[in-house]
């Protein structure tokens, strides 16, 4: 059970970080149609399936700041049906045809895919620019998914153990950026949000010029070209202009300290940093910086906190790597008897040691290594290759980041580790968040 | 000896093809022509010492994986049933060449992945430290030492897993529903408890290991980035030390299923939800002719797609539930039909009705044509994504290597597939659906719901289980004729030492070992007359918390703080902490109502509900036989919904005349804490500042 419910931290802190590149070349055709709509078709024949997918450029941090949630809430509505689609009967065709289904939403983006046997390429085309042209944004399905939305903010979250802990975080490091909410959002703005606005939601991030069509797997080039232009050439642009927000968050100067009671049966620690951006310089070291702290069994952290001192159940650091700056979130879980000071001094103590310290040539290799795998088995499926490309294209405008990322890894120095440590594994740049048992009654 | 298979064959769906040139939104369009399917090709040789090796060259990624399976009987682990997959897991933890530190460095070095199990182990890496890789692989596979104190971690964690299952109706399903099955002489039907696990020894793991480790009954499947040249040379360098040796072989009986249908039924206490399961054994194996055809038969009933009819019926169109699924597995051993669905009490025997009705249904009435092709469609779909990953064709090729299948078993399945008729489809269900020789198992509100499923059962009784499968004793026993609530409480006072010598106590001390989680801690708790209270919980000397109550005020103490207490608090807390309370119950205007007689762990139990001044809601259980309290449960409300915290008390003993339970085990939700009293001390002359909150 308590196992059950660190994965469930992981996953909801991982997000959609792009560790992802490959040793081998991964060849791709891109090119935008009149309407903005821009198109990466990727050919690997050899299993005969097909993803067909959309990724919007509309996350949690293109929300209203009244209105937060309405990202996520859209993922649930494009199932509900479109004009030509009945309610429910979305996934019936994809199922049908022998295919899958799924989508998600994060910070930055939103992403719907197919995977489908190769001959129904084109059914995956109609559904998809069906739901661009076509939603149905209408009273009955905004109703029954608030229901499901707001179920799913209590499971996931408000009454979930430690659930609460990424939207606590946001709050407090954030002051001014959209990523001071998280992507679930409040209950009361889905719940008070009117029909009206979620047609106008709609019709400004729902248009071609604001997702990329990326389709990968057993297709031809130019077949496949027809076929997009087709479904998708003739579908206008919104018009609209689709709201942005700057990067814009003050520099901190001070710590931010703070003691949140929940419904847990174990304390636990967390610290927060800002980091860059993913995607720049220092954002690789960083990303390494965590591995070495807390990848594997034998990494710096486990291995002292939980075999050695074994004053943690656990311990984990991620960076969350977003569009705009983002943070490095370290937490750990106590062992009964040890008191969340005494954890944090000794989480403390490594970063000291990094910051001080240059890392061993075995480490640097140990977490190269890591790395280097972890890339490789990204990369594996066409659905992944398909997401990747996608990801890459609307944070970077640079899908060939799918073949450049790794080399960015490997170009990381043992001195780069320390030097990212100093700068920004600094008290002044944190937020230490405290979770404890709510005192009975 | 080397062969090559080759499997080729044509992707058929059942679908026409046609072309259109102007866009028509309103409707799908028509699929393409269907594509050719390559399963991927396969070799496979055996080395010196017998080690079966299949090679799925695959260059897509620089990663190289090797899996280890051993072909051999599952083995009767008996009372201490758990030793075999320990054996397993405790491979990884350390050899006569590394601790487990070594193994955890070097492992993460190559940012590789190693796990170990009773049947075999698994590694992965970059194909570049498949060397590095092999080298640990075989270190841990031929040269394991099985460290104490690591099975007595694993144990702890081990415990405090099993805890859940008193609390949870699914695992008590599962249990149940495996003994009925399978037989508890049965491998399948074996369950593990916290008995079996204190029986396990680091004798029996390592014997296990030495008996059926061995490589005349392995498999070795070598899967991604390398040739069958290499993986031969590697193999060889690196396994030719594993020695053969002669492997027992176990048979069994084979299960069959009632002549009857018959009703099981486990007990969770306060369960607004039913876990409803039919099954039955059923004799279907790998690769059996009937195999294909059963499982587009079971699909359509209730497999994985949203359009199954469980599904339809119970939630689509009834809404009783979430979801409603069935399967058919295929086993060497012995296989089985499974219908499973949660419920809300009220509609369980209504669920039960429906799902029995589908397999009738399915039974008697053919199918309709767009069913079929629905169907079809889906499976077909999910075969050749399947094939995607190298590891699917590597398992079809292990499959047709240890069941004995036809070379192109896989090469036809899709065209046997598409040849499934609609009157294969009715002759499986009437071959395979057996709604009147079912066992229906629901885990649930016994009070509630256990009375409504008697109607399906052939003998009219539903027959009762423990959590862990275990058949209870009779409890359809009847309250005496004039036996009172308070009939019950005289028994208990009189069995654990009587009014006279209870009233004699004027302080006690009782010291508890607690063990939460893998954890341990300790508590103390004094209690002096007529209600001050004292209790202390602390792990390695360190206090996690104090509790104090003179009889007029009191305080929590803790790490992050005191709390004072409130009126309403301290109003409940003199009753609470009034020593020996069941001898004032009348006087102090409690309500007893005696509610029947129930199992608890195995013995019969009179229930008595108890409500008492200031909101005091609880349930006791006293055995029939003894007179002895064996359970307690309290239901609170809490911000997470209802919380039922049940405790159990056994291991009653003598202290100065009187008798105690030396063993509690408390549960609330998914925790569990579980207690040992070390030591008990009566009448000390206990000082009254011991009680001061200040």
């Amino acid at each position: 059970m308590r196992k059950l419910l660190i994965l469930k931290i992981l996953i909801c802190l991982a997000g959609h970080t792009l560790l992802q590149a490959q040793a081998t070349r991964i060849d791709f055709v891109e090119y935008t149609l009149d309407n903005g709509l821009h198109v990466i078709l990727h050919k690997d024949n050899s299993t005969p399936v097909v993803a067909v997918t959309m990724m919007y450029h509309v996350g949690s941090k293109n929300e209203n700041p009244e209105r937060t949630g309405f990202a996520h809430f859209f993922e649930h509505l494009m199932f509900e049906g479109t004009k030509h689609i009945e309610r429910g009967e979305f996934d019936r065709y994809v199922e049908g045809a022998g295919g899958t289904l799924n989508a998600y939403t994060s910070f930055d983006l939103t992403y719907y895919f197919e995977l489908l046997p190769s001959n129904q390429l084109e059914l995956g085309l109609w559904l998809e620019s069906e739901r661009l042209l076509h939603a149905k944004v209408d009273s009955v399905g905004i109703a029954t998914q608030k229901d499901v939305v707001i179920e799913e903010m209590k499971q996931t979250r408000d009454n979930q153990p430690y659930g609460r802990l990424l939207a606590e975080t946001l709050s407090r490091a954030y002051t001014k950026h959209p990523y001071r909410w998280d992507v679930l959002g409040k209950e009361e703005h889905i719940r008070y949000a009117e029909d009206h606005e979620f047609s106008e939601f709609h019709s400004m991030f729902y248009v071609p010029e604001n997702a990329v069509l990326t389709i990968a797997g057993d297709i031809e080039i130019e077949e496949t070209r027809k076929l997009v232009a087709k479904y998708f050439a003739d579908i206008p642009r919104g018009r609209h202009e689709i709201y942005r927000p700057e990067p814009v968050e003050p520099v901190r100067t001070a710590e931010v300290r703070d003691t949140v009671y929940d419904n847990i049966q174990l304390p636990l620690v967390l610290q927060a940093y800002h980091i860059p951006a993913q995607g720049s310089d220092d954002y690789y070291a960083v990303d390494m910086l965590a591995a070495l702290l807390s990848r594997g069994e034998s990494s710096r952290l486990h291995r002292s906190l939980v075999d050695e001192q074994q004053i943690a159940m656990m311990v984990q650091a991620m960076p969350l790597g977003l569009e705009h700056p983002g943070l490095a979130i370290i937490y750990a879980m106590p062992n009964i008897g040890t008191d969340p000071e005494t954890l944090e001094a000794a989480i403390n103590k490594e970063l000291e040691k990094v910051r001080n310290e240059l890392i061993s040539e075995f480490e640097m290799q140990k977490v190269i290594n890591q790395t280097e795998n972890s890339f490789v088995n990204s990369n594996r499926t066409i659905a992944s290759r398909a997401n990747n490309l996608a990801t890459y294209h609307t944070i970077f405008k640079d899908a060939n980041r799918i073949n450049t990322e790794l080399s960015k890894y490997m170009e990381v120095t043992r001195d780069d580790i320390q030097r990212v440590a100093n700068r920004y594994f600094r008290e002044d740049n944190r937020v230490v968040l405290y979770f404890l048992p709510e005192p009975e009654n | 000896m080397k062969k090559i298979i080759p499997l080729i064959f044509l992707f058929t769906l059942i679908l026409t093809v046609s072309a259109n040139a102007q866009i028509d939104r309103s409707r799908p369009p028509e699929p393409g022509p269907p594509p050719v399917i390559h399963i991927g090709e396969y070799e496979t040789f055996t080395t010196d010492n017998g080690i079966r090796v299949i090679v799925v060259e695959n260059r897509t990624v620089p990663v190289v994986s090797f899996q280890i399976t051993l072909d051999i009987d599952r083995i009767l682990e008996k009372d201490a049933k758990g030793y075999v997959s320990m054996a397993g897991e405790l491979m990884r933890t350390g050899t006569s060449n590394r601790t487990k530190q070594q193994i955890d460095e070097e492992t993460d070095f190559l940012g590789a992945t190693i796990n170990t199990h009773s049947r075999g182990m698994f590694g992965s890496s970059l194909t570049r430290h498949a060397e590095s890789l092999l080298d640990l692989m075989s270190d841990i596979l031929l040269n394991p030492t099985f460290p104490q104190q690591e099975l007595e971690r694993s144990l702890r964690q081990s415990k405090s897993a099993l805890s859940t299952v008193r609390t949870d109706a699914s695992s008590m399903v599962n249990n149940v529903s495996s003994v009925l099955v399978y037989g508890s002489d049965h491998p399948y039907g074996e369950i593990t408890t916290e008995e079996t696990l204190e029986n396990i020894t680091i004798e029996k793991c390592r014997e296990y290991y030495e008996t059926y480790f061995k490589p005349n009954v392995a498999y070795m499947v070598v899967v991604g980035d390398m040739d069958v040249e290499t993986a031969e040379e590697l193999i060889d360098r690196f396994f030719s030390g594993w020695e053969p040796g002669e492997v027992p072989s176990h048979k069994y009986e084979t299960p069959q299923p009632p002549d009857g249908r018959r009703v099981a039924f486990a007990n969770r206490s306060g369960a607004v939800q039913s876990v409803i399961s039919v099954t039955y054994p059923i004799q279907l194996t790998p690769g059996h002719p009937d195999a294909i055809s059963t499982s587009v038969m079971n699909s359509i009933l209730g497999g994985g797609v949203f359009s199954g009819r469980l599904m339809q019926n119970l939630r689509e169109d009834k809404g009783y539930t979430y979801g409603a699924r069935s399967s058919i597995s295929t086993d060497p051993l012995a296989a089985r039909f499974n219908a499973r669905t949660e419920v809300r009490n009220s509609v369980t025997d209504s669920a039960v009705t429906e799902i029995l009705y589908e397999m009738e249904r399915l039974r008697n009435e053919p199918v309709d044509d767009e069913t079929m092709d629905l169907i079809k469609n889906f499976m077909t779909g999910s075969f050749a994504r399947s094939l995607e990953s190298p590891q699917t064709v590597a398992n079809f090729a292990l499959n047709i290597e240890r069941y004995d299948l036809p070379d192109d078993y896989y090469t036809t399945y899709l065209e046997r597939l598409n040849n499934v008729s609609v009157s294969d489809v009715q002759k499986m269900a009437r071959r395979y659906l057996l709604p009147d020789n079912a066992y229906i198992v629901v885990g649930g509100n016994r009070n509630e719901v256990a009375e409504t499923l008697e109607k399906f059962s052939i003998s009219g009784d539903v027959e009762f289980f423990d959590p862990f499968g275990n058949r209870l004793v009779d409890t359809g026993q009847a309250v005496p004729e004039g036996l009172e609530a308070t009939d019950v409480i005289d028994k208990y006072i009189d069995a654990v030492g009587g009014r006279r010598n209870l009233e004699k106590i004027e302080d006690i001390t009782i010291e508890m070992e607690a063990s939460m989680q893998g954890m341990s801690i300790q508590t103390v708790t004094h209690q002096k007359a007529p209600n001050k209270y004292y209790s202390s919980m602390s792990m390695s000397g360190n206090i996690l918390q104090e509790q104090i109550f003179d009889g007029e005020k009191g305080v929590i103490k803790m790490p992050q703080g005191e709390m004072n207490l409130d009126d309403e608090m301290i109003k409940q807390m003199k009753l609470q902490f009034t020593m020996n309370i069941e001898l004032y119950y009348e006087e102090m205007g409690f309500e007893l109502e005696l509610d029947g007689i129930e199992a608890i762990n195995g013995v019969s139990a009179y229930k008595i509900n108890i409500t008492g001044p200031g909101n005091i809601k609880r349930t006791d259980h006293f055995d029939v036989e003894t007179g002895f309290r064996v359970q307690t449960t309290v239901t609170e409300q809490s911000p997470m919904g209802e919380i039922t915290q049940i405790t159990t008390y056994s291991d009653y003993r003598t202290v100065n005349g009187l008798k105690f339970p030396f063993r509690m085990m408390q549960q609330a939700g998914p925790q569990s804490i579980d207690m040992e009293v070390t030591n008990i001390k009566i009448n000390q002359g206990l000082s009254d500042e011991l009680f001061s909150p200040e």
